[in-house]
C-alpha cells in the first residue's frame, strides 16, 4: 500500500552500487530503493507475479510499498529515478562469512527457490549473492528486490557463476573438505573463483557430486573460453539458450546443495548439551543475575558475546528486542541456529567471529561491508566468561578489552574469573610467569569504573567469579567498589 | 545479447548449455531404457507414460 515517505537527509547506502537499475538509500529511519525506469517496469513486472505475494506473505521475501510521494533523493545517482520503494528494515545486517554454515546452505536454498518461482512467471534473479539475504533472527529473507527481472529469450542464468563462487563452493569446501569457507569470503567480496577452488581440491574429489560439473569442467572452460567474452556471447545467442535448459539446472544446483551437511566435531555436540542443563548453584545465580538485568528494562538491541549455546541469549531475548549471539567457535553457534530454526526464533541471530579479530569493513572504499559495530550499537553487552579469553588468550590487555566496550556506549553485563579460576589457570599454565600482571581483579575494578558505572557487583557462591552491571559512564548511579562486598 | 550489470562468463555459459545438454542426455537415456524395458516385457506400457512425465517434471 502507498504510504507517505518524509522528508529527510537522504543517504546513499555505500554497498549498494554495483547494479545502477536499483540503489538503496536511507532517509531517518526509512531503507529505500531507487528505481530507474527500466528497473521500475522489472518490479511492476514482479509485483503482478503470484509468488511475490506468497514469498511476501510467509516473510522470504523483504516486506516492501511503493512509495506514493517522491521522496528527496539521495545525490550521486547515475539513472535518473522512477519510482522508490520503502522496505522493512532488519533489525541488524550481517554476512555470509559471519554465518555457520547452515545459515549459508539455508540462503543459497531460498535463493534457488526463489529463482525456480520467479522462472515460472518468466522472470529470472540478475545475481546470486548471498549478500542480498539477511537474517531475521533465524528466518532467511531475501532483500534485493532489484534483483528481479524479465526473463530475456536466449539468456543463460547469469547468476551462476556468482553461485558458485559465493554458495555452492564455500558449502563444498566445508562440507566436503572441513574447511572453514569464513576467511575465504571475508579475504574476498566476490568469493573463491572456479580457478581457485579446483586448486583446493583434489583429483578424487571428481566423482563427489557436484564436483564434476561445478568445479572442474567449469575451471577447465574458463581457462580455456575465458577470453572470448564477447565472441562466446554471441554464439549463445544464436545457439538461444531456452528456459527449459535454465530450469534444468536450477534444480540440479538444489538437488547438489540439499544434500550437502556439514555437523560440529562430537565434542562441541556433548558440551552444547551439558552447558544447557548445568545445574550447580553458581549457575543457577548467574541465570537469575542475568535475568534480573535484562527485564529490569526494556533493550533495544543485546549483544551477547561469547555466547556458545546461546544459554544467556535465550535469557537475554525476555527482555529484549533483538539479540545477537555471537562467539567465535562456529561449532555451537551452528547447533543454535539449527535449535533457533526449529523453534521459528526471529529475535535472536547468531553470528560466528573472532572479537579479538572482528569482521572489518570492506569492498569498494572499505565501505561496501560493514565493520560490526558499524551496523548498530548494542543497548546492552553480555560479555559472560568472555575477558580471560581475549585478555589472557588473544593477549588484548585487560583496559584495552575495557575501553573498546566502553566505545559502544552501552550498558554491560560483565562476568570477571578471578586468578583462582580453574578456566583462568588453564589459559595462563602455557604462558610464562609475569606475562598478565594487569590480569587482577583490583587492576580490572579500577579500568571498569573508570569507563562505566558500575551499579552492582556480586560475588558467586564458589568465590573465583564476580558478576557487574554497569552503565556508560554519567548515566547511572556508581556504587563503591572499595566498600566490603555483600 | 544485452546482459545484466554481472558478467556471466564465457566458460559459465558454455558449462550451462553442456550441464543441460547432459540433462537432456539422461532423461532421453531413462526414457530409452523405460521402452528397452517395456520391449522385454519386463515393465508395463502404462509404466512408462508415467515414468516419463516423472522424469520430465524432474529434469
Amino acid at each position: 500500500m502507498p504510504t507517505e515517505t518524509p522528508r529527510q537527509d537522504p543517504r546513499l547506502e555505500p554497498g549498494s552500487f554495483r547494479d545502477p537499475e536499483s540503489r538503496v538509500f536511507y532517509a531517518g529511519d526509512d531503507v529505500l530503493r531507487t528505481l530507474s525506469a527500466d528497473g521500475l517496469r522489472d518490479f511492476e513486472a514482479l509485483a503482478s507475479t503470484s509468488f511475490y505475494e506468497r514469498f511476501m506473505q510467509d516473510g522470504r521475501l523483504v516486506k516492501t510499498e511503493l512509495a506514493r510521494s517522491t521522496p528527496d533523493l539521495p545525490p550521486g545517482l547515475i539513472k535518473e529515478s522512477a519510482g522508490v520503494l520503502r522496505h522493512e528494515r532488519i533489525p541488524f545486517v550481517s554476512y555470509p562469512y559471519e554465518w555457520p554454515f547452515s545459515m549459508l546452505k539455508d540462503a543459497a536454498l531460498l535463493q534457488l527457490d526463489l529463482l525456480l518461482a520467479a522462472l515460472e512467471e518468466d522472470m529470472i534473479l540478475k545475481d546470486s549473492s548471498p549478500y542480498n539475504v539477511q537474517f531475521k533472527g533465524s528466518k532467511p529473507v531475501f532483500v534485493d528486490l532489484g534483483s528481479f527481472e524479465r526473463l530475456r529469450d536466449g539468456e543463460p542464468w547469469v547468476g551462476y557463476r556468482q553461485f558458485c563462487m559465493l554458495y555452492l563452493y564455500p558449502l563444498l569446501l566445508q562440507a566436503v573438505k572441513d574447511v572453514s569457507y569464513h576467511p575465504f569470503l571475508r579475504g574476498a567480496i566476490d568469493g573463491i573463483t572456479p580457478a581457485q577452488m579446483r586448486g583446493l581440491v583434489s583429483g578424487r574429489d571428481r566423482t563427489r557430486k557436484g564436483f564434476y560439473l561445478n568445479v572442474f569442467l567449469h575451471s577447465k572452460l574458463e581457462e580455456r573460453h575465458g577470453d572470448r567474452g564477447g565472441e562466446v556471447k554471441s554464439e549463445v545467442k544464436k545457439a538461444g539458450f531456452k528456459k527449459e535448459l535454465i530450469v534444468a539446472n536450477v534444480k540440479r544446483m538444489r538437488k547438489t546443495v540439499q544434500r550437502l551437511e556439514w555437523s560440529p566435531p562430537q565434542g562441541v555436540w556433548v558440551a552444547y548439551g551439558e552447558r544447557n542443563s548445568y545445574s550447580d548453584d553458581d549457575a543457577k545465580r548467574k541465570d537469575e543475575y542475568v535475568r534480573e538485568v535484562v527485564t529490569s528494562e526494556e533493550w533495544g538491541l543485546t549483544w551477547d558475546i561469547g555466547a556458545n549455546n546461546g544459554r544467556y541469549s535465550r535469557i537475554a531475548a525476555e527482555g529484549s528486542r533483538n539479540v545477537l549471539a555471537v562467539d567465535a567457535d562456529p561449532g555451537p553457534i551452528e547447533l543454535l541456529y539449527r535449535s533457533l530454526r526449529d523453534e521459528g526464533d526471529e529475535q535472536i541471530l547468531t553470528l560466528t567471529m573472532n572479537l579479538a579479530d572482528p569482521s572489518p569493513g570492506l569492498g569498494w572504499r572499505g565501505r561496501e561491508r560493514k565493520a560490526l559495530p558499524e551496523r548498530g550499537s548494542p543497548d546492552l553487552v553480555l560479555a559472560l566468561a568472555l575477558i580471560h579469553h581475549v585478555t589472557i588468550a588473544a593477549n588484548v590487555p585487560v583496559a584495552e578489552f575495557v575501553d573498546w566496550l566502553a566505545s559502544l556506549d552501552t550498558s554491560l553485563v560483565i562476568e570477571f574469573p578471578t586468578r583462582e579460576d580453574p578456566m583462568v589457570k588453564k589459559l595462563l599454565a602455557p604462558k610464562r610467569e609475569g606475562l598478565h600482571p594487569d590480569y587482577e581483579r583490583e587492576n580490572f575494578e579500577r579500568v571498569l569504573s573508570g569507563l562505566f558505572d558500575v551499579e552492582r557487583r556480586e560475588r558467586s557462591s564458589s568465590g573465583t567469579r564476580l558478576l557487574y552491571f554497569a552503565r556508560p559512564k554519567g548515566s547511572g548511579s556508581p556504587i563503591d567498589l572499595a566498600a566490603p562486598e555483600h | 545479447m544485452e546482459l545484466a550489470y554481472l558478467d556471466p562468463g564465457s566458460g559459465s555459459m558454455i558449462l550451462q548449455i553442456l550441464a543441460g545438454g547432459f540433462a537432456a542426455l539422461a532423461v532421453t537415456a531413462r526414457l530409452y531404457w523405460g521402452r528397452i524395458l517395456t520391449f522385454l516385457r519386463i515393465r508395463k506400457p502404462e509404466d512408462e507414460v508415467v515414468r516419463a512425465n516423472e522424469q520430465a517434471d524432474s529434469a
